[in-house]
């Protein structure tokens, strides 16, 4: 039982692995994370800051750069999960399902390797914050990355369900903005959604990242003065709406993907 | 000897698919056999590999792979064999050892180390012999993106085999590759086999490939058509004959006749049957002199034609 038990957990890391060490030797994905945050944070955030952002009484910038941290981690666990598309599309995912692990241990070790390499993209993310000189908030940010594996596991657990919908790439190319897009305006990531009414009131409470962004302001602004016009909900309660999310579509994902890897 | 394949009417239905690819398809494949799996386009032949490796659900049927049932054992079936896909199932944006350091750690063999040099010197010596044995020791640790296909294919062997597979599963394991890489991967292959033992299933397009099995099935449209070694098909399909001529034809077609030997006069000479009797039971009878003496032997890509084209209701050659 132990021994199966080990087996299984250095198939999760040996997934998880080879997600690393290919996000490592990509040059692309380099270049992305700076690129990526410059022109969200750089050029959106700042004309957004220098045209609306001076009543708002908190710093938009320092603002937009949490709900950065949320949407880069989201965004790039999501996309390395969706290379599971683009594996079965190479036949490589036959080599991971003749393994003789559970389908469980190749979702996880996906969604951990997917997470760790979106990590290095905050490091982008800093240095764009540093170049734009917006003020990191010290601690506050130490707290907020600590975070991180929650805010990865929930953006996980939502990659796995799009690669089980999707039965080609191209079909993950177009599923991919249709998630990200309407998560990343409307959960209040970029913008503020605190006054928002009506349908999009309704899709900013449904959208699973509402819940992660609140949470990770929350873990921020912890103890300063503009936590009340930032945080929305409790932490309590976004911690357990998005370990609900994370369980139903981990679960979901994982029958999704598996049933449509085997059952054609 | 004991089976470790065993498969018994095997159904595979796809979805959408007015017809079952597989319909009721029964067989058994023994211990350290070599077995190739034959067919042709579309008979069914990648569907049940499919099957049998686990990689695609079947609709009905039962399937035993090395004492472990597909359905309730699929872990323990796994861990049994050893798979050469169709087509590449590697990773090219790792290195070659990267790939098989993976391969190794999902089949629980050794702990994942984040290098190569932090691998146990078992892994170490194992991937040293494997590669030195088909000759890619010099590229284990460049990027897929640099071997040809069939440098990605001898890959392909070092990794089914580490885990020491008691069957190794072939699906068209040299389609797309040169003579050359074919006939070095064929010599690889036996080496294997001799030294490890392991049974050998082999789908292929190319029948030569299969002459040397020890026993070959035919399926077609689903269906198993025939099953038994390459000579008990070639037997069974195409009648063996000898060609000969003599300067006297005349002479020789009466001895022929008077031997009671079935045969036909062609333009290139006298063709006699002798299914169940030899050459030289035909030789002895004669006396006229010949100026052509020749044994046809037919080919198992014969036999197979042959038994495809009158399936299909095609002329019989």
């Amino acid at each position: 039982m132990k021994s199966s038990m080990m087996h299984e957990i250095n198939a999760v890391v040996a997934i998880a692995a080879r997600d690393i060490t290919r996000s490592l030797k990509s040059v692309q994905s380099l270049v992305i994370s700076l690129v990526f945050p410059l022109i969200f944070v750089g050029l959106m955030g700042e004309t957004l800051n220098q045209n609306m952002g001076q009543g708002l009484g908190y710093n938009f910038l320092q603002f937009m750069l949490v709900g950065m941290v949320v949407n880069t981690l989201s965004q790039f666990t999501i996309a390395g999960i969706s290379n599971l598309v683009e594996d079965r599309q190479n036949d490589f995912t036959q080599e991971i399902f003749v393994a003789p692990i559970s389908r469980y241990s190749i979702i996880l070790g996906k969604i951990f390797g997917s997470s760790f390499a979106s990590m290095f993209q905050l490091v982008g993310l800093v240095v764009v914050a540093l170049i734009l000189d917006i003020p990191l908030g010290g601690w506050d940010f130490v707290r907020l990355l600590l975070l991180s594996p929650l805010i990865c596991l929930s953006a996980g657990s939502l990659g796995i369900t799009m690669a089980g919908l999707a039965q080609d790439q191209r079909t993950a190319q177009i599923l991919m903005p249709l998630v990200m897009f309407p998560q990343m305006f409307l959960s209040g990531a970029m913008i503020p959604v605190n006054n928002s009414t009506g349908i999009l009131d309704f899709f900013s409470h449904i959208i699973p990242m509402t819940y992660v962004v609140d949470l990770a302001k929350a873990v921020f602004y912890w103890g300063e003065p503009a936590y009340d016009k930032i945080v929305m909900h409790s932490p309590m309660l976004d911690v357990w709406v998005t370990a609900g999310y994370f369980l139903f579509f981990s679960v979901l994902g994982t029958i999704l993907f598996t049933r449509s890897e085997r059952n054609r | 000897m004991e089976n470790i394949i065993q498969v018994e009417n095997l159904v595979k239905q796809y979805r959408k698919a007015k017809e079952p690819a597989v319909r009721g398809v029964t067989f058994a494949v023994r211990s350290g056999e070599f077995f190739a799996f034959l067919g042709p386009n579309g008979a069914g032949k990648t569907t049940t590999i499919s099957i049998l490796t686990t990689t695609l659900a079947k609709t009905s049927g039962t399937v035993t792979i090395a004492g472990y049932d597909l359905d309730r054992q699929p872990k323990q079936v796994r861990r049994s064999i050893g798979i050469i896909f169709q087509n590449p199932s590697l990773d090219p944006e790792l290195t070659a050892e990267e790939n098989i350091r993976l391969h190794v750690c999902l089949y629980g063999l050794y702990p994942y180390r984040p290098a190569y040099r932090l691998m146990p010197a078992e892994y170490r010596k194992r991937i040293a012999d494997l590669a030195e044995m088909v000759g890619i020791q010099g590229h284990l640790f460049q990027k897929l993106k640099k071997f040809s296909g069939g440098m990605k294919r001898k890959l392909e062997i070092i990794r089914s085999l580490m885990h020491r597979p008691k069957v190794l599963f072939l699906d068209e394991p040299t389609s797309g590759l040169d003579a050359v890489s074919r006939r070095s991967l064929w010599e690889y292959l036996r080496q294997i086999r001799d030294e490890e033992n392991t049974t050998i299933f082999l789908t292929t397009h190319y029948l030569d490939e299969a002459e040397g099995a020890d026993r070959v099935c035919i399926i077609n449209q689903g269906r198993i058509e025939m099953i038994g070694a390459p000579h008990e098909l070639k037997q069974k399909l195409i009648s063996r004959y000898l060609l000969i001529d003599a300067p006297d034809r005349k002479r020789l077609g009466e001895e022929l006749r008077e031997g009671g030997w079935r045969f036909i006069e062609a333009g290139d000479g006298f063709r006699v049957f002798y299914d169940s009797s030899t050459p030289q039971d035909i030789i002895a009878g004669l006396k006229t002199p010949l100026s052509k003496l020749d044994i046809y032997d037919p080919s198992l890509e014969e036999a197979y034609i042959r038994l495809i084209t009158r399936e299909e209701g095609g002329e019989e050659a």
